[in-house]
């Protein structure tokens, strides 16, 4: 029987399937469900800056009295928010350790160096074994340079890593002009993991009723190739260990990206749709088809995508529907 | 609280207004400037706790009183939270009816003396004035000269004690003796109960003595003011703090049928930063409480507060102000004010910015501290900020800050004052399980009656607000009363 066990982080995981972060990773009762079906670890729902930031404009909104009587009391209410949300998920990270003995990973989604340092100290002191840092700045402006935005990037890894002794991953965005200098770039301030990739809200427009919506919520099985072609671009030079996220919806998929040389998979629509059994089934497949091809470890199964791809491997870096490329069946 | 127009009028309509309107042409009254308040100098108070606003001599009340036009449709009055009839005690005050226009006041506030020197009459009657409405000039002064009025009265010896009820023998309990709890109890007195105020401090007077310094409100007018409620039956208790010397519960044993919670916001709100439990970093609270109360500034003092020479205060509210000026005063060589917007969205008043500037206190906007660096002792030395933006208006209608990446900078500082907001003590709300409290730990009443979640118990001030303003405060206490007056009423019959 295969041994799925695997390290990430330098933080052994029983298998490589992470869930990511979610809504199913927001509270103690559904991430037990999780654990309890075989999850390799979690990343918490993350603590989103904007989200703080939205709450208090909404605060703001409501409460702010007659001729702003109490704006003295709301001025800095921010900050009320936060600390309320991080208590929150510090406790939910004491809850978890105590109920599971699964890793926990802390998740931060921030735009800005600002104080989210100290709060990633806070998230290590709560027992956190991991934080991952979901950084996404939209470019809103049109003067604004690539390298300022890279700039800023970086400097909140810095920061964060200087601040905490627990491992740092960096779950990216796949929109930089070039992927692998970042990728490389973010090794260099210290982060042990980089996560390919994050998934963002997307709007979309009702032509019914001429107005904004939200776009598809939960990722497509056929969305996995972007993260696949970067991780086997990017795999075996980096140290940073790799991760793939968006799009692995079954068996299948975890194998292709194990094979392109990540250290595991976040997986979140596949369990909002087949529920919190369906990692039993994942892992399941994962496992027949390690006894099939006679793999005993995830190793294994690394070693083998070495060998079986190529070095500098072209095929992942064509991007161009050339002629033969689309004849291609190889 | 709805205007009453038609008193209102027929009051404008008495005679000797009626004279004293027809004894200068409008054009007269709008071409007179707005007095100046006189105050201390700038260089000599800033070492000093004299009172800053020295207020108006009587010359100087009485032109400035000459200005209102008493327009037939006084504006300035809904302005203000608790409708004091304006035009009628500053045309009193044109008169020469200096204690006459002190009763228009406490017809409707508790504390004019109070309320004329630390209400933001800029953002209320007077933003509502004709002059700042219609002629676009620099609104009647109606804070000066509700000041004056008051002052008149207190300086007289001539001071008026509203009369009071035969004694219903019902007692009724008031937690807390700031300026809600003062205002209720005025009014419960006039009903006829037996008054019992508590207060957890050694000092009558709550935010009014703890929170704001005797440079900008002196204990004595507080003084006046309790003593009046004294002479009307009300009792007082210090040191007691009701949910833990007792309960609730127990003060109902003891016979009380009723209770109001004015306790006020006094629990202090931190950014929770690295490094803000420092040595040489404290609250506002501790900071003014220990200054206003405690004689903390006198030498040879039990509990004496750290006096740093380089003072940062992080916060743009009256109260960052109080504490940045009162750094002053206790000798700092530098003290700043460190703000994350810009001067023009500080929800100080506009008097007291201007006030610490001319004192030289540095104001650093556009500035947000980050972190805050330690010596070998663990006393703060330096302090990390984050330079700001003002990004687009957020929903007070303030432009919001952002910061700028790569912007951090170091400032030495040796004494760091926080105040960016309290939130109200769960005294007593830990001790009443029944009681409703919203999620930043106010009260929640009905708003008409002020009656909270327990039916025997009504709040009102700080507790219910999170924030107000001294004159809303005593609204609501003089609105509880009203309503716990009808409940009482109720249920005894």
């Amino acid at each position: 029987m295969a041994n799925l066990s695997t390290k990430y982080l330098g933080i052994q995981l029983k298998n490589p399937l992470v869930v990511g972060s979610c809504g199913l990773t927001g509270s103690v009762e559904s991430i037990i469900k999780l654990a309890n079906n075989g999850a390799g670890a979690v990343v918490l729902k993350s603590i989103f800056e904007e989200e703080i930031q939205l709450e208090f404009q909404e605060t703001l909104k409501k409460e702010l009295g007659y001729q702003d009587n109490n704006l003295e009391f709301f001025d800095y209410y921010d900050y009320q928010i936060k600390n309320d949300v991080l208590t929150k998920t510090a406790e939910l990270i004491g809850r978890v350790k105590e109920a599971t003995d699964i890793p926990v990973i802390a998740s931060i989604n921030c735009r800005s160096v600002g104080e989210w340092f100290s709060y990633a100290q806070k998230l290590q002191e709560a027992g956190a074994d991991a934080l991952e840092l979901n950084i996404f700045k939209m470019p809103q402006q049109t003067t604004e340079a690539a390298d300022a935005i890279d700039a800023v990037y970086l400097r909140i890894v810095e920061k964060v890593i200087a601040h905490v002794s627990i491992p740092v991953s960096v779950k990216l965005s796949p929109y930089f002009t070039n992927l692998g200098n970042i990728a490389h770039r973010l090794e260099g301030t210290g982060a042990k993991g980089l996560v390919f990739f994050n998934r963002f809200y997307n709007p979309d427009i009702d032509i019914d009723n001429i107005r904004v919506t939200s776009g598809a919520v939960y990722s497509n099985i056929g969305d996995y190739v972007l993260p696949l072609r970067w991780i086997s671009l990017l795999s075996g030079k980096l140290k940073a260990d790799l991760m793939a996220s968006t799009g692995i919806h079954n068996p299948e998929g975890i194998i292709k990206m194990l094979l392109a040389g990540a250290a595991g998979v976040q997986v979140a629509s596949v369990l909002y749709k087949n529920g919190p059994g369906y990692i039993r089934d994942m892992l399941y497949g994962l496992e027949k088809w390690m006894d099939k091809k006679c793999l005993n470890t995830i190793d294994d199964i690394h070693q083998l995508g070495k060998q079986a791809m190529p070095a500098n491997p072209e095929l992942f870096e064509r991007v161009q529907f050339m002629r033969y490329f689309g004849e291609h069946n190889g | 609280m709805a205007t009453n127009i038609e008193k209102l009028k027929q009051e404008r309509d008495a005679a000797w207004r009626d004279e004293i309107r027809k004894s200068k042409k409008n054009k007269e009254r709008t071409d007179i400037p707005r007095v100046h308040m006189p105050e201390a100098p700038a260089m000599e108070r800033r070492h000093s706790y004299v009172e800053v606003n020295s207020g108006l001599i009587t010359e100087q009340a009485v032109l400035e009183a000459s200005r209102c036009l008493d327009c037939p449709d006084p504006t300035c009055i809904s302005g203000c939270p608790v409708e004091i009839n304006i035009p009628k005690f500053i045309k009193n005050i044109e008169r020469g009816e200096f204690l006459e226009s002190a009763k228009v006041l406490k017809e409707t506030s508790t504390l004019p003396a109070v309320c004329g020197r630390v209400c933001p009459q800029e953002k209320q009657c007077e933003a509502s004035c004709f002059y700042q409405l219609k002629l676009k000039k620099e609104p009647v002064a109606i804070g000066y000269l509700e000041r004056f009025a008051a002052d008149y009265e207190q300086q007289s010896g001539q001071i008026s004690i509203p009369e009071v009820a035969q004694n219903n023998g019902v007692k009724v309990a008031v937690i807390g003796s700031g300026p809600a709890g003062l205002a209720f109890a005025g009014d419960m007195a006039k009903f006829g109960y037996k008054v019992h105020v508590f207060e957890a401090l050694h000092q009558i007077g709550g935010v009014l003595k703890y929170g704001i310094p005797e440079f900008r409100l002196p204990n004595r007018i507080v003084d006046v003011e309790i003593e009046s409620l004294q002479k009307m039956g009300v009792e007082f208790e210090n040191n007691f703090i009701v949910g833990k010397t007792a309960t609730i519960d127990d003060l109902r044993e003891e016979g009380f049928k009723g209770f109001f919670v004015g306790s006020g916001a006094g629990l202090p709100r931190f950014m929770n930063i690295p490094g803000e439990n420092l040595v040489g970093i404290l609250s506002s609270n501790e900071y003014l409480t220990r200054v206003n109360l405690m004689g903390a500034s006198q030498k040879g003092m039990d509990t004496p507060v750290v006096c740093g020479k380089n003072v940062a205060v992080i916060g743009g509210g009256n109260t960052a102000m109080d504490s940045v000026r009162t750094a002053l005063r206790l000798g700092a060589e530098k003290a700043m004010i460190i703000y994350r917007r810009s001067l023009e969205e500080m929800p100080a008043r506009v008097e007291e910015v201007k006030h610490a500037m001319e004192e030289g206190v540095e104001f650093l906007t556009l500035c947000n501290p980050v972190e805050y660096i330690g010596d070998s002792t663990g006393r703060v030395k330096q302090m990390r900020v984050q330079k700001m933006v003002l990004g687009e208006p957020d929903s007070s209608g303030r432009r919001s800050p952002v910061p700028l990446e790569g912007s951090e900078y170091l400032i030495d500082v040796d004494t760091v004052v926080v105040s960016v907001g309290v939130s109200p003590n769960p005294l007593i709300s830990q001790s009443l399980p029944n009681l409703k409290v919203s999620r930043w730990g106010t009260l929640e009443v009905n708003p008409d009656t002020l009656q909270t979640s327990i039916p025997d118990l009504f709040a009102g001030g700080d507790i219910v607000r999170g924030g107000a303003t001294v004159i809303l405060a005593m609204g609501d206490g003089r609105k509880a009363a009203a309503s716990m007056h009808d409940y009482l009423s109720n249920n005894q019959a």
